[in-house]
């Protein structure tokens, strides 16, 4: 088993508590992560997407593959961000894997996340070993997408189920379904 | 034709480049090195140690905004909220420095301070008051961990403030 080289990887990380910030950027970069954006808040973070998508050079970044988010911000949330990254025309990638970081941790809160389509969430109080799981967690089980009228994001169905409990469950081959790879 | 029926779901599924990027295109798992993670261990309780300094400077700000409830009355919802958004920042940062303590203060603070409907009265002030005591106390005796006694008598002490906050409403 040989070890991750997180060299090349970008980090986008909004949070808005200065301690959380540097404490995060610099735990990222111990792990090795090559490039960590930091910013303040959803706003910076929408902004600075913006700039990789319109002047890369510029930026020094071509792509941004993972965004780190606090939920609670002011003035945009990481909700709020979450919502214009997967959703809004000028999103330079609707597809990028998406951490929410919180200590809100009621289900309702999750469920709430998921529905807009977060990748994963990281609870606080947080530990190094948590980061690194989920680091782990979305280079080794990336999931794939899925749009419906109602839904865009990673599809929100994990856990697998065993075959005798009834569920609807749309196949490759079914009706309305299309696939597209890339 | 399928193509003829109306799209209902469309799965979009893409080559792991995030994979290709972290561990080439070796098979099998990678893991991160043990190194790296005990270097960021060791960094984050480096930065652990400046908590209680950043704590306490929190701390003020919370009492800037309890002052400001003690003379101005009218602006006591606004500095409610202020209260509210610090304490919930900090509800979740003390557990992982190792004050969770701190956590839980600042968690109960958060939840005694959500807006309710109605005037904000002196005693709510003043139990405001009772968490920036006990946080001020844990962060000067360095009460990490759950404190052992001092921190249950801490908690303790909270928790009779709040309940006779409680039933002071009621009546």
């Amino acid at each position: 088993m040989s070890d991750y080289d997180f060299d090349r990887v970008n980090v986008l990380l909004a949070e808005d508590s200065q301690f959380i910030r540097s404490l995060l950027t610099n735990s990222l970069k111990v792990l090795g992560v090559g490039n960590v954006f930091p910013v303040e808040h959803g706003g910076d973070a929408i902004h600075f997407l913006n700039r990789v998508k319109n002047e890369p050079m510029k930026v020094g970044v071509q792509q941004i593959d993972i965004v780190i988010s606090n939920w609670d911000m002011h003035p945009i949330d990481g909700m709020m961000l979450l919502r214009w990254i997967r959703r809004h025309k000028d999103s330079p990638d609707r597809f990028v894997p998406f951490v929410m970081i919180t200590s809100y941790t009621e289900p309702e809160r999750i469920v709430q996340a998921r529905e807009m389509g977060v990748t994963d969430i990281l609870a606080k109080p947080f530990t190094i070993k948590n980061i690194g799981e989920k680091l782990i967690s979305i280079i080794e089980r990336p999931r794939q997408f899925v749009h419906t009228k109602e839904f865009f994001g990673p599809d929100r169905r994990r856990q697998k189920f065993p075959p005798k409990v009834e569920r609807r469950v749309l196949t490759d081959k079914s009706e309305g379904v299309e696939i597209i790879r890339g | 034709m399928a193509s003829n029926k109306p799209v209902i779901v469309r799965f979009y599924r893409f080559q792991n480049r995030l994979k290709e990027k972290t561990s080439g295109l070796a098979p099998g798992r990678a893991s991160i090195s043990p190194e790296a993670l005990e270097k960021a261990e060791q960094a984050l309780s480096k930065m652990s140690e400046d908590y209680p300094d950043w704590v306490s400077g929190l701390v003020v700000k919370l009492q800037e905004q309890h002052g400001r409830c003690v003379d101005s009355p009218e602006l006591r919802r606004d500095c409610f909220e202020t209260i509210n958004h610090m304490a919930h920042d900090m509800k979740g940062q003390g557990g992982t420095f190792g004050y969770p303590l701190i956590t839980n203060f600042a968690d109960s603070l958060y939840g005694f301070t959500i807006q309710r409907p109605g005037d904000i009265s002196d005693n709510q002030i003043e139990l405001v008051k009772g968490h920036l005591d006990a946080m001020r106390a844990v962060i000067r005796g360095r009460v990490s961990g759950n404190g052992g006694e001092i921190g249950e008598k801490l908690s303790e002490g909270l928790s009779e403030a709040i309940k006779k906050y409680e039933l002071e409403g009621e009546g």
